[in-house]
């Protein structure tokens, strides 16, 4: 069964293309590593996923992106598509001016929940979930900015997952993380992925083959090999995969 | 070792010239208000404050009541600020949100030179082409409808504390959406699109990151407007009609009133001969400064208040 499936997707700034007919697809409940050099287009790629590429000014996009049947470029309006699709960023990005608290809730708040005990169960449940809960339970009215780099990651990703999104993006999640904060993350995947589809970029090849499933390497705006990980690392089709996986350039 | 302690040199002689600047703007600060201060002493001494509520004003009966016109620099000012910041900050959120970024450079070239132009030009403008269409097109036809309400009763002057609020508008709203653009622009992108993948819409983006970013900085800009209105002299003496009956014999907005800059601006010179009178002109002066620091210091608490809710 798959979740997501990617039909000749093709992405431009201004006039640069920077993505060429991308053809592949995600399946349900798995985590899908998307690796390849600086500049290949890894994140362009993950942000044509949920439709925040065409936020930038100048961007488009062409293709197909089909969410459970339904494409989300022609078929869902963008709101519709991130919050079903939740994304975490490179840098970590929790809003300063509100609180650990409120920074959780963000997203509930824009679907209109706003009962307080719901909140605080949430609340509650999804910083454990991220391993956020017992370093800051007893200030939660603290500014999100206030916290560690590894922190506010942990922070963010609560953030994505209070609403529970069906597919979640991880853009480079841990490179910006000391070691002990990225195992934490790399084990709270293998945890979400009981009942979410993640899509990681990572440049760290040993980190997409610890955690994912399936991978696809990405060169020059290009799906270059796509399969699962074990395969992907054991036997590369490509040259290039072999080259980019052996640590030989890149 | 030659080069850093001529670095160290330099370094210390410009923190010593900053530190001269200052001091000299603060002196030269002191010096104004000193010399405002005392020169406004004899009519406050006569006059006590009956110079901030007296209604009348006569240099040959030596009556110095300044209300009306204390009365009519807050309101047009009010009024300016009420008008002008909704109108500043759509102008504002439409750059920075909605319009095509081709759009971008025409609005902010139209904004920098409304913002350039002389006040007196703003005066000009507001006496022989504004006042005639505000007196037909909007003046006669609301003091017809609704003239019974005293704030809008007739007759229709054309001149009046109305116009001078309207060419304030005119002049403080693009220095108010001006600054706005800037700042909204600088809202880091990294948190726009942090709300936007929550499944934010625009609108909700602004709200709950935009604003409360621009918040204190949207602060400063209407404090700038503020500022700039108070303290609008050539501009409104030419619409506002100069008269004293504005508010206590007629309280309608569309009645020729005076602010305290016209008041002094039209009266200086033939005050020059009668101490009282210009020492009035003077506690007014003073009075006008007051609000100003006033503002500045209110400013500074709300800022406190606001970093960051
Ligand atoms: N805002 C932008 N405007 C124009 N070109 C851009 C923009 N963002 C990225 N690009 C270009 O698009 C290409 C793909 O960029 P992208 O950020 O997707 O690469 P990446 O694989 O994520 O790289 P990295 O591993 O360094 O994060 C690059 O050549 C980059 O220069
Ligand atoms: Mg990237």
């Amino acid at each position: 069964m798959y979740k997501l499936r990617v039909n000749g997707l093709s992405a431009w700034f201004q006039n640069k293309q920077v993505l060429f007919d991308i053809h592949l697809e995600f399946p349900e409940k798995k985590v899908i590593a998307i690796i390849g050099p600086s500049g290949c287009g890894k994140t362009t790629f993950l942000r044509c996923l949920n439709r925040m590429h065409e936020l930038t000014p100048g961007a488009r996009v062409e293709g197909k992106v089909i969410l459970d049947g339904k494409d989300i470029y022609s078929e869902m309006d963008a709101m519709e598509v991130r919050r079903k699709i939740g994304m975490v960023f490179q840098k970590p990005n929790p809003f300063p001016h509100m609180s650990i608290y409120d920074n959780v809730v963000a997203g509930l708040k824009l679907m209109g929940i706003r009962d307080r005990k719901i909140l605080d169960g949430i609340v509650e449940r999804k910083l454990k979930e991220v391993g956020l809960w017992d370093e800051v339970c007893n200030d939660l009215k603290r500014s999100g900015a206030q916290l560690s780099g590894g922190q506010q990651q942990r922070l963010c990703i609560a953030r994505a997952l209070a609403t529970e999104p069906e597919v979640l993006l991880m853009d480079e999640p841990t490179s910006s993380l000391d070691p002990a904060s990225s195992a934490r993350v790399e084990a709270l995947i293998r945890v979400l992925k009981n009942n979410t589809t993640i899509v990681i970029v990572t440049h760290n090849i040993q980190q997409a083959a610890r955690i994912s499933d399936f991978t696809a390497f990405i060169y020059n705006g290009k799906l270059i090999e796509y399969g699962e990980t074990k395969e992907i690392f054991e036997s590369p089709k490509d040259p290039l995969t072999e080259k980019y996986i052996t640590g030989r350039f890149g | 070792m030659k080069n850093i302690s001529k670095i160290i040199f330099l370094e210390n002689f410009f923190k010593l010239i900053l530190k001269i600047a200052t001091l000299i703007i603060i002196v030269i600060f002191l010096l104004m208000f000193y010399s405002l201060f005392e020169r406004s002493m004899p009519s406050l001494m006569e006059n006590g404050f009956y110079i901030l509520f007296g209604s009348s004003w006569d240099p040959n009966i030596k009556l110095f009541g300044g209300a009306p016109a204390i009365l009519g620099t807050i309101i047009s000012s009010a009024i300016a600020i009420a008008f002008a910041f909704p109108i500043s900050l759509s102008i504002a959120i439409f750059y920075t949100e909605y319009c095509p970024l081709r759009v971008r450079p025409i609005i902010s070239e139209i904004m920098n030179l409304l913002a350039a132009i002389p006040s007196v030009i703003y005066g000009i403008w507001g006496l022989w082409t504004i006042s005639p269409i505000i007196k037909l097109n909007f003046q006669e036809p609301i003091i017809a409808s609704i003239g019974f309400i005293p704030l809008f009763s007739g007759p229709a002057y054309g001149l009046s504390i109305f116009l001078a609020s309207l060419i304030l508008t005119i002049m403080i709203t693009p220095i108010i959406a001006s600054i706005s653009m800037d700042i909204f622009l600088k809202t880091p992108i990294l948190l726009k699109e942090a709300m936007f993948a929550l499944g934010a819409t625009k609108w909700e983006v602004l709200r709950h990151v935009v604003i409360p970013f621009a918040r204190r900085g949207i602060l400063a800009a209407t404090i700038l407007g503020l500022g700039r209105a108070l303290g609008e002299t050539m501009a409104v003496t030419m619409v506002i009609g100069n008269s004293y009956i504005w508010p206590f014999q007629s309280i309608s907005l569309f009645s020729p009133a005076t602010t305290i800059t016209s008041k002094i601006a039209s009266e200086f010179p033939e005050s020059v001969i009668d101490l009282m009178h210009n020492s009035s002109l003077m506690s007014l002066a003073l009075i006008l400064l007051l609000f100003s620091i006033s503002i500045s210091f209110i400013t500074k608490f709300i800022e406190k208040g606001v970093k960051y809710r």
